[in-house]
This record gives structure tokens, C-alpha cells and sequence, in this order.
């Protein structure tokens, strides 16, 4: 994973969604996922993620001293280890605490997570992200497929990874709504929706940018609430939504640029009658009383 | 202000005339605001809490507003007890902080609301610690009061929080509430501390600490060496008790200086969080 950022960092051009991308990596939690071929590139850099590291995981009013490598691998390994208990327990600190004997920890050391059950949401989130990058970097063929359909494909690949927890799923969703958790749920989603868009080839940093990820954001909590309460083999009518949401995404995006011209056409013409009206409100209180006309 | 000042300086002419004695014997330490020898301070110490005993719990209602019960809540919320956990609470006297474990593992509400093993909750064990026998006795007849007095989930140990008589990796979290600044060498307690946890225990420490806020700093000093006291005087009959008290909360080390002490021992993730501006601090870490 370290490797495909600092590719990004370092490769042609620095647009703002790739410095999204490099600042807010949650390096602590993918550091046991990585592949065997990049765990040689790990120790150099783990340095350098450290600070970020440590500013996600801190908690509390008074400062804090940096967590070393070790626990945060600990804590990564513990929640690793609670993901296999979710199905049975749900998003709570039983499944925690059952990971942690698993890991042979005592379980006091749930306690100690910020906000506890969001953590494990906010692991599994960024856990399946990592999944969702290594896919794509591990050769996922794209080029067949109009932008519409590779997108539907990745929101697909995502969410099936979320299949085996499919019956537990709404307590995470609630737990990422609570106030306290909107923050990281939130970014976690604009940094998924961002490397879709990236991967299906935009790199655009203009205003399209926001507009563009916001509509995907839209397009992917749809289905993924759709998902919950679907009931076909394989999930087939997800898919067929997320098809169809997929070509409105495009035909919106349309739609927007269009709507986008005619706001400027409009403002074109509405500035236009208004600087003329200020001319001639300019004129006739310059030549006062005279029987000039306006420059209409 | 100015009694703190004249304290300072009454403070640092006993410790000129006893230094010359000290040096030929052990080393000093605080006593409040007097230089004790080391020895000395435990037998203090300890006859301020045979004094105090008795009326241990009124008065730091009295003191605190009641608040200390907040701040209590808030450290076994922090603690996010289990059943099935073998905890330890030492300077637990009167059992305050244990009650609060216990009523947590095995509250009704929380049973219905988690699944939890019926078996693993019989071995829920939570040993309350205290270098002094008179705050035990107030603490088991607490226990007897709510109808504790078999249950074989609350331990009351005499011994003392430098030397504890439990065995290595025993323990999965220790807590020591208000009692922490009364300890002779508090780096010994640390390692007690580290050395009796689990791999993945909590440590937990609630201790009066400093406040820097300029002007509650000043309405704070002002009520600890005028208004505590007196209260001590009036309620518990005990001045001097009281007055060790205030004292020894200002020599205590401020916030930062404790977690480097806690991070010394070895302990990981330190961490503390300010109560009612630095009036009280959580202090806490994990052993791993």
C-alpha cells in the first residue's frame, strides 16, 4: 500500500485527491495487511506515518505520547481478530473482547479504544478499502467498460466484501451515524468514493470534483442500503440498481454540466441588462435634468 | 496566595534544619508541606487514615459537592469492566471504586442488554487493597450494609501498594483512586503496578492534580487552605488530617510529569484527561 502512495505522491502531477490521499492513509491499521511482496517496503516508511498515525488514534483532553509501532500492530491485531466474531456477536465489545482472548490479550484493552465499537467499524472500513486498492492494483481489467460500468463494478467488488457481515450491517451503519463517529465515517466514505473516481480514470480538480464524488457518494449509500433488505440469490437486484444508478450518475452528470451552462448563460444575460442599467442610471444622474435616454 | 507563599518559606526552613539530620540518615520526603524521613511518611500517612476513617466518605461528599462520585463513575466507565475480570483496586479503603466495578459486571440491565457467560461472571474477582485496616473494616461494613458481605467476588487485602503481594501477570486492571499521592515512592507503586497486570491490562489513576487556569487557580487555592480545614475541623473533628491533605495535593507531581513517570515504568498509551480544569486527573495507560 505504501508503494502505490508514495506512486501517487511522487508521479505525474499532485492534484488535491491525491493529497487527500497521502495525509489522512490510516497506515496503522493496513500495516498486517499489506502482501508479502511489499512487506520489504514497510519499515522505511512506517516512520514517516507515524505522526498520522498517532493523531488518529489519540483520545482525550491531555496530550499524548506517540503510541510505538507495536501497539498500534497490537490494536490493529486485536480488532483483526474481533472482525471473525461480528457475524455471531454484532459491532460490540463482546466481539471485541472475544477477538482479544483470541489474540491472547486480556480484554481490558477494549476499554482503551477510542470510542470503541465505531473502532472496529472504522478498521473494517478502511480494511476493505486496502482490499479495494490491492484488487485494482493487482490488475482489475477495466478497459472494455465505459466509465458507467466500471464504476457500478467497483461499488460491486466493495460491497460484496461486506456480504458475510450483511446481518449486522445496520447496527455498523447506525454506529457511523452517532454524532461523535460522523467525522471518521464521513471521511472514510469521501476517501472510497475518491479512489473509485480515481481508478476509473478522473483526475480533475476543478468544482466538477465535488459535485462529481458527491454524486457517486449518493450512488453507493443507495445500493448499499438497497443491499440490506435484499433478498435474491446472489444479490442480483442490487446489482440491477446499481446498474441502473450508475447510468443516471452519467446522465446527472450531464445534466449538470447543461444546467451549469444555462446558469452562466443566464448570469451572462442578467449581467448584461443589469450593467446596462447601471449605465443608464449613471448617465441620467450624470446629465441631470436633461432629456437623455438610456443606453438600452 | 499569601499563605501559600509563607508556607513555602516556613516549608523550606524546616527542610534546612532537617536536612542536616537527614543527610546523616535516609532520605527525605514530603509530608504536605514538611520534609519527613522516608520511613516517617507511611506511619504519617497512616495515622492520618486511622483518624479519618470514620468519617472518610462524609467528607469528601462535603468537600467535593459530591462530585467525586462523578469523577468515580467516570474512571470505571473508562475502565469498561468485564465479567469474568480479576481486578485490583488498591488505596480502595472504603471500597468506593470496587462497589462501582462490581455493580457494573453484574448490573441486571447490562446482563439483559449484552449476552454475557453466566459462568465467566462467577469468576469475576475484584480485590480491594489497603496498607490500613480501619479503612478496610469502614469498607467491608459498606459491603455488609449492601448485602456483599459472602459474596466471594469482593476481596479485602491488607498490603502495601509498593510491595503488593500478588502474583506477575495476574491482574487485568488496577486502579488506584486518591491514593496514589500518598505513597512513599511512587515510581515502586508504578512498577508494582506494571509488574501484577496482564498483557493488555489498564492501568487507572484518579488523583487530585494541578490547575493552571489563572483565575480559578486562585478560587481554588483559596478554598483548599481556608474552606477544607475548617470543614475537616468541623465534620471530622481533624484539622491537621485535612491539612496533610491540601498539602500533599500541591506537592504531587503535575499531570505531564506523572504520565512520564507512568511511561518510565513501561507502560504504553499513557494518557490523561482533565476533570473540572485539572482539579482532578484520569491518568491512563496499558501494559504490553
Amino acid at each position: 500500500m505504501y508503494r502505490t502512495a508514495a506512486k501517487r505522491l511522487l508521479g505525474a502531477g499532485l492534484t488535491t485527491s491525491r493529497l487527500l490521499r497521502s495525509t489522512i492513509i490510516p497506515s496503522s491499521y493496513t500495516s498486517n495487511l499489506c502482501t508479502s511482496s511489499m512487506g520489504h517496503t514497510e519499515s522505511p516508511i512506517i516512520n514517516q506515518s507515524g505522526p498520522t498515525a498517532a493523531s488518529s488514534t489519540g483520545t482525550g483532553e491531555g496530550p499524548r505520547r506517540k503510541p510505538r509501532p507495536e501497539f498500534e500492530e497490537e490494536q490493529a491485531r486485536v480488532l483483526s481478530a474481533s472482525l471473525r466474531h461480528v457475524a455471531r456477536l454484532g459491532w460490540t465489545e463482546e466481539a471485541m473482547t472475544a477477538g482479544s482472548r483470541d489474540v491472547g490479550v486480556s480484554p481490558s484493552i477494549v476499554g482503551s479504544f477510542s470510542r470503541r465499537e465505531a473502532a472496529l467499524v472504522e478498521y473494517f472500513m478502511d480494511e476493505c478499502l486496502q482490499l479495494l486498492i490491492d484488487r485494482v492494483d493487482s490488475g482489475l481489467d477495466l478497459q472494455n467498460l465505459i466509465p458507467s460500468e466500471r464504476i457500478s463494478k467497483l461499488i460491486r467488488i466493495r460491497l460484496e466484501m461486506q456480504v458475510p457481515y450483511i446481518s449486522k450491517w445496520p447496527q455498523a451503519l447506525s454506529i457511523q451515524a452517532h454524532p461523535v463517529n460522523v467525522p471518521t465515517s464521513f471521511k472514510q466514505r469521501a476517501m472510497l468514493v475518491d479512489e473509485i473516481w480515481h481508478t476509473v480514470g478522473d483526475g480533475a480538480s476543478d468544482l466538477d470534483w465535488y459535485v462529481k464524488r458527491t454524486v457517486l457518494g449518493g450512488v453507493y449509500s443507495t445500493t448499499e442500503i438497497y443491499m440490506l433488505t435484499d433478498d435474491s440469490p446472489e444479490y442480483r437486484e442490487t446489482w440491477a440498481f446499481l446498474d441502473d444508478r450508475g447510468k443516471d450518475a452519467f446522465d446527472l452528470k450531464k445534466s449538470i454540466q447543461e444546467a451549469k451552462y444555462f446558469a452562466q448563460d443566464i448570469g451572462a444575460g442578467v449581467g448584461k441588462s443589469f450593467q446596462g442599467l447601471m449605465n443608464g442610471v449613471m448617465q441620467t444622474m450624470s446629465t441631470r435634468g436633461g432629456g437623455s435616454t438610456s443606453a438600452f | 496566595m499569601a499563605l501559600r507563599s509563607i508556607s513555602r518559606r516556613f516549608g523550606s526552613r524546616i527542610l534546612n534544619y532537617r536536612s542536616s539530620v537527614a543527610s546523616l540518615h535516609s532520605h527525605a520526603t514530603s509530608f504536605g508541606f514538611q520534609q519527613v524521613k522516608e520511613e516517617e511518611k507511611s506511619k504519617l500517612v497512616g495515622n492520618v487514615f486511622t483518624n479519618v476513617a470514620s468519617s472518610y466518605d462524609i467528607m469528601n461528599d462535603v468537600m467535593s459537592g459530591g462530585l467525586h462520585r462523578l469523577w468515580k463513575e467516570r474512571l470505571v466507565g473508562k475502565l469498561s469492566p468485564f465479567a469474568g475480570m480479576k481486578h485490583l483496586d488498591v488505596a480502595g479503603g472504603t471500597g468506593d471504586v470496587a462497589f462501582r466495578i462490581f455493580d457494573a459486571v453484574n448490573s441486571v440491565k447490562r446482563r439483559a442488554l449484552r449476552k454475557v457467560d453466566e459462568d465467566s461472571l462467577e469468576e469475576t474477582q475484584i480485590y480491594v487493597c489497603d496498607i490500613n485496616p480501619n479503612m478496610l473494616n469502614v469498607g467491608k461494613q459498606r459491603a455488609a450494609e449492601r448485602g456483599l458481605r459472602d459474596n466471594k467476588s469482593l476481596v479485602w487485602v491488607e498490603g502495601d501498594a509498593e510491595a503488593l503481594s500478588f502474583d506477575d501477570n495476574s491482574m487485568d486492571g488496577y486502579t488506584i483512586a486518591f491514593g496514589i499521592r500518598n505513597v512513599t515512592h511512587i515510581e515502586k507503586a508504578l512498577a508494582e503496578a506494571y509488574r501484577v497486570l496482564k498483557r493488555g491490562g489498564r492501568f487507572l489513576c484518579l488523583e487530585l492534580s494541578h490547575v493552571d487556569i489563572p483565575v480559578f487557580k486562585d478560587v481554588y487555592d483559596l478554598y483548599s487552605f481556608k474552606v477544607i480545614p475548617n470543614l475537616g475541623e468541623l465534620i471530622a473533628g481533624d484539622r491537621e488530617s485535612y491539612q496533610y491533605l491540601v498539602e500533599s495535593v500541591r506537592r504531587f507531581p503535575p499531570q505531564e510529569k506523572f504520565a512520564t513517570m507512568i511511561a518510565d515504568a513501561g507502560f504504553e498509551k499513557v494518557e490523561y484527561e482533565n476533570l473540572v480544569g485539572g482539579v482532578v486527573a484520569i491518568h491512563s495507560a496499558i501494559k504490553l
